[in-house]
């Protein structure tokens, strides 16, 4: 894109020194814009090409007043935090001990230019607006879940968002977080966000990502993620697909004995981007890590998994897994994979695959002589392909939630 | 109900039927013997709606042209076909499979659906019938069924939608005598005088639990003779080489 004239002195309440950092990022940005397929981590993706087409003129300056009402799920009882715009708007903890858990806007000064290579990120610590902060304290069970309501205004046309969340679980303790994104904006826009984990020692944290492909919104989120001794990170991406969207993670199992897991069920209907990107860093002993990438893929879509796995030297004894699934519901669509692997240790179990096929026409055709149309086969089987990933959900009450989610992502569209 | 009139049917240009007449009328149980290759399971696939035959002649099935009917309205219409290698279709739980295909059928059939509730205790009473152990029906669709387990699920699921027209195919096939006598048993409650079966088989021994009215021996594309059940009989005794 051409017009790459975001600037700094919008941004309120910034300290010299901020200033100036944000300024040294905004200027690293401008060297490379949007990423291409020149960058390798973007072969598949070319941003810059999808941004030309879709946005004249993009820029940060966007309102987030006079938005109330957001409709909440009432499905089972929740804490909450609701984020306008990417910006933290409102939280309610009502059934948990307040004292333990401290939410704010996000105003950490911290600026490390680390990611160098990422311009989006470079672009975020430029301009980023807060999202929320949530800090937990050691040994606190949360006892009900917490919904996060990212709510986009429907004034965003042409706007780029650039936040920033960091969620902090302290040790002993336990959290699941089901984010859900709204889908009602006008206008084409994007979400530049960076989020930040960090879980302390065995500790807990579920993530659910729920986002519909309704929304005009163009997603890119990175996010940083750190394991103390003893964690599990669990997280289920249900995604029906949206214009663009493409979540990079990159998790430092800091303890031993940690485990990630990285699960995603996405159904993508027609003209949708879906790239999920990891980087895997087994840096400690006996950790585990596990991925799993389902995807349905229909008119004109583009899947795609880039999955790397980093075992250090010391990291004995580390297990990893990762597969990529595709269905391809018809020949326009596409999926690629680019699994990797770079084990310096001796002692360790890796392993990686990766298959796409078009659907069991035989299949089909059993479904159709017991009277099914065909197209509601197709639902069946592609429901069938990606509900295997809910399946293994312990709480009855997500995993029904997230069952009816699949559904009206399946049927409804 | 159903007539057959000079049926023709090639795959890639080779001729697998070569004329085939064929009538059935309600009330009636017809079985089709006849060697490997001679086109039995090809004509099940062709009454079922499969794609991917070249076909010729005439079908009517009820005074409707069968070959302009989809898959699904065939069955809709009650045509039902079990068939000789279920499939299994992992993620698709047996249970909703069958409420949704039921459901469908009696849509079809301007029926009011079944709720969750009736349809269990209909599908509970069913599978009793065949001995089917109802944690089956909680499973995935003949997901590591054994043979005989895939088989009743297909009868199970005849006697749930309530065809007109049953074909079955090879459905003895790789039952024990345990499970052939139930399968059978199935066949011979659902029979009245509104509905048919077609029955292909190679042996004569489901033949003996279910008496057919008329026996059609296929060979090459073509039914070669006709006859009662004692066709079958000699069938068994001095194959059907010297036919």
């Amino acid at each position: 894109m051409s017009n790459l004239e975001f600037n700094i002195k919008d941004i309120e309440n910034i300290s010299k020194e901020e200033k100036k950092l944000r300024e040294e990022n905004l200027h690293h940005f401008k060297q490379i814009g949007f990423p291409s397929k020149k960058l390798e981590d973007w072969k598949f993706t070319d941003l810059n090409q999808i941004i030309e087409k879709n946005f004249n003129n993009l820029d940060s300056n966007y309102s987030s007043k006079g938005i109330n009402n957001i409709k909440k799920i009432k499905d089972f009882k929740h804490n909450s935090i609701t984020l306008v715009n990417g910006i933290l708007k409102t939280n309610d903890f009502e059934h948990e001990d307040k004292d333990k858990i401290k939410i704010n806007k996000y105003e950490e000064k911290i600026l490390k230019r680390d990611e160098k290579s990422n311009p989006l990120i470079n672009l975020n610590n430029a301009l980023f607006d807060g999202g929320y902060c949530l800090k937990i304290a050691n040994d606190y069970k949360f006892s009900k879940p917490l919904i996060i309501y990212n709510h986009f205004s429907d004034n965003l046309e042409n706007k780029i968002l650039n936040n920033k969340n960091l969620i902090n679980l302290g040790d002993n303790s336990e959290l699941e977080i089901i984010e859900i994104s709204s889908d009602i904006e006008k206008g084409n826009f994007i979400q530049n966000n960076y989020t930040s984990v960090n879980i302390g020692e065995n500790s807990n944290l579920k993530s659910y990502i729920l986002q519909s492909c309704k929304s005009n919104g163009f997603f890119y989120k990175f996010l940083k993620g750190s394991l103390g001794n003893r964690s599990n990170y669990d997280e289920l991406i249900l995604s029906s697909g949206l214009k663009f969207n493409r979540i990079e993670e990159n998790i430092d199992i800091l303890g031993e004995e940690a485990n990630c897991s990285i699960q995603s069920a996405l159904f993508l209907n027609k003209d949708s981007h879906q790239e999920i990107k990891t980087k895997i860093n087994h840096l400690k002993p006996n950790s585990k890590s596990y991925q799993k990438i389902k995807n349905v893929l229909n008119d004109n879509c583009k899947g795609i998994y880039q999955g790397k796995i980093y075992v250090k030297d010391v990291a004995q004894k580390t297990n990893a897994y990762q597969l990529s699934k595709a269905l391809l519901l018809n020949d326009t669509s596409e999926f690629n994979a680019k699994p990797e692997l770079e084990i310096y240790a001796d002692d360790v179990k890796c392993s990686h695959g990766s298959t796409s096929g078009s659907i069991n026409e035989d299949s089909i055709y059993y479904l159709m002589t017991r009277g099914i149309r065909r197209k509601n086969a197709i639902e069946l089987l592609t429901k069938a392909f990606l509900s295997e990933i809910i399946s293994s959900i312990s709480n009855s009450e997500i995993k029904i939630f997230l069952e009816k989610y699949l559904d009206k992502q399946i049927y409804e569209y | 109900m159903l007539k057959i009139n000079d049926l023709k049917a090639s795959v890639n240009s080779k001729a697998i039927l070569n004329g085939l007449n064929l009538n059935i009328n309600a009330g009636e149980v017809h079985a089709i013997m006849g060697p490997n290759g001679s086109g039995k399971s090809t004509l099940a696939n062709i009454l079922s709606g499969k794609s991917g035959y070249s076909i010729s002649g005439s079908i009517k099935y009820n005074e409707e042209d069968l070959n302009s009917l989809p898959i699904e309205e065939r069955a809709q219409k009650g045509i039902f076909l079990a068939f000789q290698y279920p499939l299994e279709i992992p993620g698709v739980n047996t249970n909703n499979f069958l409420k949704t295909a039921l459901n469908t059928i009696k849509k079809a059939r301007g029926e009011d659906e079944l709720d969750t509730l009736t349809f269990l205790k209909l599908v509970k009473e069913k599978a009793q019938e065949l001995g089917i152990d109802e944690k089956f029906l909680s499973r995935q669709l003949n997901v590591g069924f054994s043979g005989g387990e895939k088989k009743k699920n297909e009868i199970l699921q005849m006697k749930l939608f309530n065809p007109k027209l049953s074909i079955l195919d090879e459905t003895d096939s790789g039952l024990d005598i345990d499970a052939l006598k139930i399968v059978a048993e199935g066949v011979n409650s659902s029979k009245n005088d509104n509905n048919a079966f077609l029955i292909i088989t190679h042996y004569q021994r489901l033949l003996d639990y279910i008496k057919p009215d008329f026996i059609h021996v296929l060979s090459k594309g073509k039914i070669i003779k006709t006859g009662n059940s004692e066709l079958g009989e000699e069938l068994e005794k001095s194959g059907y080489a010297n036919l």
